[in-house]
């Protein structure tokens, strides 16, 4: 058994992955140090740039210096520096004050760093996936069809459409969009993350307290990004799964069966009664909720997350929708060139000769190795898309990373800037080593080098 | 005369590419038959038309080819439901005992087929007992691109030139040919990996290696994977497209070999298409001779083999050597294979022809049989004084 174990490990992609990952944290390490070596290299003292700011108090100062060790030689401050990351001790904001009601055991009246950017890279995550996986869906499905239908009016249109997409001047197309849709339409929100008057009355999420302190927005948006992760793992699970059953008709049964019961299981979730202690009257008011409270029968108080959820959804609608629509024309276009040539590839021929279904020559043959170049080109984006973050969220108020990074900076709020660097550094690591290991699984020629 | 059991009948058929450069005349008014269990060698210097010819019949053509005529008659039993009913509507040849009928088939019921047989203005309906009827040949050429998608593969399947690359490096060799068999018959996967099992063991691979993706295969075993595919449906009829050239040559005659044991063994038709004429010696009943896109010389090989009629397939073999590997130069044919944007006029290989006498360039010579069943489009026919 430990034979097979160490075999999987040692072989294919067992030892592909092991070694991407090896190689990410090796990357991460170089890259964490010469942060170090950066701050270190600052003029002044090490202790300045975290505490020096009228709003850490003295005895704040002690605290920090001795969780962090910036009283320590070098050596060990170098130490204690990666240690932090890891446990999570990154210093006091100069700029954000505490927002729990009682004072931070260290930074007394100031928030924490890791508090700020553990609530707020989740909603990075979440903004970056959606748009990072629908426009690349939308690219690939676009560049595939009319690779496909050459000559016909959609490869004209989409081509123009994907040219001028492709060209334009991105945060002037951002702008536009806005004032399209949420100035002039009003179908979707300016900006931001919530409509804060939508949860002015919500103190309670099941049996969690929020009405101080922790907000509650961050829980329902946790369970949002729960549900997002777990359902796509599920199905994810399922699909690898159903692989290989024997027939046709079995695995559209296991996989339409688990879509389905994901679905049911989140709506339930979703629909069930699970906010607490909520004044349904004021609630009432709230032309988005007047339908769960007066027309659902929960236990008293109580009315379903959907509608707090559907708040999220609705902010986060114009900034995917103006990211889908900015990065999906490269996706298309390059998608567009492979396929062209995969088309002529030998065993696209055969798949044909073979007498398989037209749709499934394309999209079985054709298009799953034109896959691959533009997989290529996508895990070569994702170092260069955090800039793109910082943009987007800072136009469309999405209180994430990328504006954490840059109101930090901009703000000389030090501790904040040299988390929310490191942990975007981080981010986009992972990333790449995910899309990397995707690209492992769909190209079997490279889990054998 | 024994009793004939066609598999194809090729007539006309003419193709023509479009290019920034002109119209390349790729196939031109080729005809040729097949029977049952026939192996034809379709033989000519490369670049002559022949791999043209094998995708016209499959109708796997490119964007920029262009159908001009012709008909591809496939012939299955009368007893063959699906062919049947996919034949109404299309022009059909049917075969009696000894008898042949060709026209419109306009009905195919359980007990007849019903057959518009007008010609010359004369109409005529021709109501045919199913049982008298021995072969339904259905002209391939009138089909819609989903009719046509059962008789690829099932009916017939090809080994392409390439066959190297015919395999998708994404995928399993396995489930390649678990895709082909999954497509054309009722199986399940067990089964159909069964069935893998069977075949790879028949072309002499592992059945391990079904589960190995091409790049882990060598060439030749790549090779034998392609002939496996090909043979995975038991089709009537496989076109062999220069499936060994890629190889070394003991490692291709050794397949070669098999190849046509594999053939004659479950009696399958097939076309082996191949620059070299030694090869197609060693695997032919029948061969046929291309030369500048047209059919020059056609009939059985034996015959031809000893009296050529054409000169073009005398030049062939008088290059005959090859058969050991070293390419030789055509030593009795000097000069360079026609341009088919602008082919010579008359007849195509009267440039390089040793016998070409003044109506050569002039009047393409008419393609027709000079002894028994040996065709040949020659206006000067060697006999055998000439050789
Ligand atoms: N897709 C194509 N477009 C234009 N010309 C082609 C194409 N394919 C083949 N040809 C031309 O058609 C002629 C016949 O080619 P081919 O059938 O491949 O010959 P062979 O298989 O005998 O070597 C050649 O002159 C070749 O250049
Ligand atoms: S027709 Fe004339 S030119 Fe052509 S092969 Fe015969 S003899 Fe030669
Ligand atoms: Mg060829």
């Amino acid at each position: 058994m430990s034979i097979r174990i160490w075999h999987a490990l040692t072989s294919g992609m067992g030892k592909f992955i092991i070694v991407r990952v090896f190689q990410i944290i090796l990357v991460l390490y170089l890259y964490m140090t010469l942060v170090f070596i950066i701050l270190e290299a600052q003029p002044g003292d090490i202790t300045d740039i975290y505490t020096a700011n009228p709003k850490i108090t003295p005895e704040a100062k002690e605290a920090i210096v001795k969780q962090l060790g910036l009283d320590k030689p070098i050596h060990e401050r170098y130490l204690n520096y990666l240690r932090n990351f890891v446990t999570g001790h990154l210093g006091c904001s100069f700029k954000w004050g505490n927002i729990r009601d009682v004072p931070d055991p260290v930074c007394r009246e100031q928030r924490p760093t890791w508090d700020l950017i553990k609530e707020r890279l989740p909603r990075t995550i979440v903004l970056f996936l959606t748009y990072t996986i629908v426009s690349f869906y939308i690219g690939f499905f676009l560049g595939k069809l009319i690779a496909w239908r050459r000559g016909a009016v959609i490869e004209y249109l989409s081509t123009v459409v994907g040219v001028v997409l492709f060209t334009i001047f991105t945060p002037w197309f951002a702008l536009l969009l806005v004032w399209l849709f949420a100035v002039n339409a009003g179908v979707v929100p300016i900006g931001g993350f919530i409509n804060p008057d939508s949860w002015t009355n919500v103190r309670q999420i099941g049996t969690t307290d929020c009405s101080i302190g922790i907000s509650c927005s961050n829980i329902v948006f946790t369970h949002l990004l729960m549900w997002l992760g777990g359902l796509s793992l599920f199905w994810g699970i399922v699909y690898l799964w159903s692989r290989h059953f024997p027939y046709a008709w079995q695995k559209h049964a296991a996989r339409w069966g688990a879509v389905a019961f994901g679905l049911i299981l989140a709506g339930l979730f979703f629909g069930g009664g699970w906010l607490g202690e909520v004044d349904r009257v004021t609630l009432a008011r709230d032309t988005r909720f007047q339908f769960f409270v007066w027309y659902f029968e929960f236990p008293a108080g109580t009315i379903p997350l959907f509608p707090l959820a559907l708040d999220f959804v609705q902010h986060l609608a114009l900034p995917i929708l103006t990211l889908t629509l900015i990065s999906f024309a490269g996706t298309m276009l390059l998608m567009r060139n492979t396929m062209l040539e995969t088309m002529r590839e030998d065993y696209v021929m055969a798949a044909k000769a073979k007498g398989l279904p037209d749709h499934i020559v394309r999209d079985k043959h054709a298009a799953r190795n034109a896959l691959l170049p533009v997989v290529t080109s996508l895990i070569f984006a994702i170092a260069f898309s955090v800039d793109g973050g910082v943009f987007t969220e800072t136009i469309f108020s999405w209180p994430g990373m990328g504006q954490l990074l840059l109101l930090s900076a901009l703000e000389q709020d030090y501790p904040v800037a040299i988390g929310s660097l490191v942990f975007t550094g981080i981010f986009a690591l992972i990333a790449h080593l995910i899309a990397d290991i995707l690209y492992a699984f769909l190209d079997p020629r490279i889990r054998y080098d | 005369m024994t009793k004939r059991y066609p598999v194809l009948h090729v007539e006309n058929l003419t193709m023509h590419y479009l290019t920034r450069k002109g119209e390349v005349k790729a196939v031109e008014n080729v005809s040729f038959s097949l029977d049952k269990g026939e192996a034809l060698g379709l033989v000519g210097e490369s670049g002559c038309g022949k791999t043209s010819v094998a995708l016209t019949l499959l109708r796997l053509l490119p964007e920029n080819a262009r159908f001009l005529g012709g008909h591809v008659y496939f012939f299955r039993d009368s007893t063959d439901e699906a062919h049947a009913r996919r034949a109404v509507g299309k022009p059909v040849k049917i075969l009696l005992d000894g008898q042949e009928h060709q026209g419109r088939l306009l009905e195919a019921t359980r007990s007849h087929l019903v057959l518009d047989a007008s010609a010359n203005g004369r109409r005529e309906q021709l109501r045919l007992n199913r049982q008298d009827v021995a072969r339904l040949g259905v002209d391939l050429t009138a089909l819609s691109d989903e009719e046509m998608r059962p008789i690829r593969w099932k009916g017939i399947s090809m080994i392409f030139q390439a066959a190297m690359n015919s395999l998708n490096p994404v995928y399993k060799v396995g489930d390649q040919i678990i895709e082909a068999l999954q497509t054309h018959l009722p199986i399940s996967v067990p089964e159909a990996r069964e069935r893998v099992a069977e075949l790879f063991q028949l072309v002499g691979l592992d059945r391990q290696l079904m589960d190995r993706y091409p790049h882990e295969y060598s060439g030749g075993m790549k090779q034998r994977a392609v002939i496996a595919m090909a043979l995975a449906c038991e089709p009537d009829m496989i076109i062999a497209d220069e499936p060994t050239t890629a190889l070394d040559v003991i490692v291709q005659d050794k397949i070669l070999r098999e190849m046509r044991q594999i053939q004659k063994k479950l009696n399958m038709s097939m076309i082996y298409i191949s620059h070299d004429i030694a090869v197609i010696a060693e695997v032919a009943d029948k061969v046929g001779v291309m030369y500048g896109g047209g059919l020059v010389e056609f009939g059985p090989s034996d015959a031809i083999f000893k009296n050529p009629i054409h000169p073009y397939t005398k030049a062939l073999m008088s290059a005959f050597p090859s058969i050991k590997g070293e390419k030789v130069k055509l030593a009795a044919l000097p000069g360079e294979p026609p341009d088919l944007i602008k082919p010579p006029s008359g007849c195509r290989f009267h440039p390089r022809c040793p016998f070409a006498t003044e109506i050569c360039e002039r009047e393409v010579p008419e393609f027709r049989e000079h002894k028994p069943s040996q065709y040949a489009a020659c206006w000067n026919p060697l006999s055998k004084g000439d050789r």
